[in-house]
């Protein structure tokens, strides 16, 4: 039973990370209306990124992971701008931004290989002594990664409500030619998506390799479809149920890994995935509108 | 000559593979426009099948561990690998084609061949794990007295007869009542299910027929190289699949054979005999990776259609002028 409680709080850890990339993969969805296949490789990009600035230019980690993140951001919309523009604007179909993704995935994950190897990577951080918070036992690392996680989440629901940025966003996210005949400039908001999106996402992949220690060229693989289902357990395009899907699947896939094997936690996930495509496909905040 | 040629017959081989498999992804996209990103988990089910049908039982004992092991004869192999890529490309085709938006249908063929990857790879009583099924002597080299360079003729010859059979089903298809649903499916679903096709049903054949042609390019792998591993069906190879419809021109069969040879011959295959970058031994491939990438979304922004388009078909010349007889083509049209 305290494996369980244990694997409870681990579950948490897991959350927060899968939470932020969530949020930032269904606010761009929602804006853009088409999913992003390239946006694993977002977070590993973010993720060496922050190697580089920390272990080779030697800035101190919380700087360099920043300046990662605001890097990713610019990445992010400097690839929006120059590829996925010119697809958009001349109003292609749907498959053809998919499959330009699924390009971009490939061609990303391969200059990461080309640039900074095979080899796995770690960052030189202290793992520290596990902190005992009530039932849970976590390293000083992972409370951070918590901290973080729900600012992010805070910061994320104050732009939506409290911004004209985040309103106008909601609002393209509703409909995007109601938006744009009501005033609101869509081209220039669908830039700063980009840029706030490629900023969680650059945030995530930090989050997720300080988790996971080491990182290779292949880790953001696995963790994209994590999110995919996160995003779609919460309703595509919904940023608060992307938040809600989070938490249930950090914390099924973390308690099923003491469970079942923690070599079948992807499978766990898979399997949330399907049953909420078959069973509740508009996800579990319903509304009316989009799937 | 005794090196160019056997060269030149394994690039022939490669090229009559990847045709079936664009064909095969013709068929579920070109047509049918079923998002398949996963079609190389097809392809890996077929050379599985074939391996597991061909060979002898695993022994636990050697450390090599596998299903069946029924040392059946190839052709039996290679139908039953087929077969078998086609029932997952229904199992697949029954989560992911519903009436939902296409982004689920990518979001979930890819999710499935993830863990289906994952599932291959860590359960080794299944396909022997990691390491993959190996030791398949070449198929019909032993009877008929072959060295390893006159099997490779051979089996140009073998991947021929499979390719022309696969051509006939492919076309077959695509002039048929199926096929012309298929494709207005593929233009609009609502509309198409508005006249009473049964848009699930006929998308899940395209992608059972699909995955059948994928099954059978996988088991005429696993019968030229003799062994099949994860390492071979990672996603990126069902890019080059991808890419190779994309480029060549999707819709008809013409174009995929046009597209299988640039990317999957000329860019994929032949830059394999690159000698490796001594400083860098992985960036011949991760650059061959970029190119196909590259070259897709090259394709999607100048010439969208492929090199060779699909031909637009005139069903009715509109207006009709009064008293103009029935078209004969009107009664096939109800398929």
């Amino acid at each position: 039973m305290g494996l369980i409680v244990q694997s409870v709080g681990f579950g948490l850890v897991t959350a927060s990370v899968l939470a932020v990339a969530a949020v930032g993969l269904t606010l761009q969805f929602g804006v853009t209306n088409y999913i992003n296949f390239a946006y694993g490789t977002y977070l590993l990009l973010g993720a060496y990124f922050t190697w580089t600035l920390s272990t080779k230019a030697h800035l101190n980690f919380v700087v360099a992971a920043l300046l990662a993140c605001l890097l990713m951001g610019v990445v992010a919309v400097v690839i929006a701008r120059v590829v996925m523009q010119h697809f958009v604007s001349r109003q292609a179909p749907l498959f053809y931004l998919l499959i330009v993704t699924f390009g971009l995935s490939l061609i990303l994950s391969n200059v990461i290989e080309a640039i900074w190897g095979p080899a796995f990577q770690t960052y030189n951080l202290a793992v520290g002594n596990p902190l005992i918070l009530g039932p849970f036992s976590l390293t000083p690392n992972q409370i951070i990664i918590m901290g973080i996680a729900v600012a992010a989440m805070l910061g994320i629901h104050l732009m939506l409500t409290r911004t004209v940025l985040g309103k106008a966003m909601r609002a393209m996210s509703d409909n995007k030619d109601l938006a744009q005949v009501s005033g609101i400039n869509t081209d220039q908001i669908t830039t700063v998506t980009w840029f706030v999106t490629g900023c969680l996402a650059g945030l995530a992949g930090v989050a997720l390799t300080v988790t996971t220690v080491s990182f290779g060229p292949a880790s953001g693989s696995n963790f994209l479809f994590v999110i995919f289902a996160a995003v779609i357990l919460g309703g595509i395009g919904k940023p608060y149920g992307a938040m809600l899907g989070a938490v249930i699947l950090g914390i099924i896939t973390e308690v099923s890994a003491v469970l079942v094997s923690a070599a079948y936690k992807d499978d766990i996930a898979f399997v949330a995935l399907i049953v909420v495509l078959l069973l509740r496909p508009q996800g579990l905040i319903a509304s009316r509108g989009r799937a | 000559m005794d090196l160019i040629l056997p060269y030149l017959a394994t690039l022939v081989v490669f090229f009559f593979v990847y045709n079936i498999l664009t064909w095969g992804l013709n068929i579920q996209f070109g047509y049918a426009g079923v998002l398949d990103f996963t079609f190389i988990t097809f392809v890996a089910c077929g050379a599985y099948f074939a391996g597991v049908f061909a060979l002898g039982p695993g022994s636990q004992q050697n450390g090599f561990e596998w299903i069946l092991g029924l040392n059946l004869p190839f052709p039996v192999a290679l139908v039953a690998g087929a077969l078998a890529a086609g029932v997952l490309g229904i199992l697949i085709g029954l989560i992911a084609i519903n009436r939902l938006r296409s982004d689920y249908m990518a979001i979930v063929t890819l999710a499935t061949g993830t863990v289906l990857y994952g599932l291959v790879s860590n359960f080794t009583p299944l396909f022997d794990g990691f390491d993959g099924l190996a030791g398949l002597s070449p198929p019909f080299a032993q009877a008929l007295g072959l060295n390893s360079n006159q099997f490779t003729y051979l089996w140009v010859v073998v991947c021929g007869v499979v390719m022309v059979i696969c051509w006939f089903i492919a076309q077959r298809i695509l002039n048929s009542p199926l096929g012309r649903t298929m494709r207005a499916i593929r233009e609009d679903q609502d509309a198409a299910e508005t006249f009473g096709k049964d848009t699930v049903r006929v998308r899940l054949t395209a992608m059972a027929m699909g995955a059948l042609l994928a099954g059978a390019g996988g088991a005429l792998l696993m019968g030229f190289i003799g062994a099949f591993s994860p390492a071979g069906w990672t996603s990126g190879e069902t890019f080059v699949v991808w890419a190779a419809l994309i480029v060549g021109g999707r819709g008809n069969n013409w174009g995929a054979i046009v597209g299988s040879f640039v990317v999957a011959v000329l860019i994929n295959e032949a830059t394999r005999y690159i000698p490796p970058v001594s400083v860098d031994p992985t960036l011949v491939p991760t650059l061959r990776n970029m190119l196909i990438g590259a070259s897709l979304i090259l394709v999607l922004w100048v010439r969208p259609q492929g090199i060779i388009p699909e031909t637009r078909r005139r069903f009715l010349q509109l207006p009709l002028r009064p008293g103009t007889p029935p078209i004969r083509g009107a009664e096939r049209a109800r398929g």
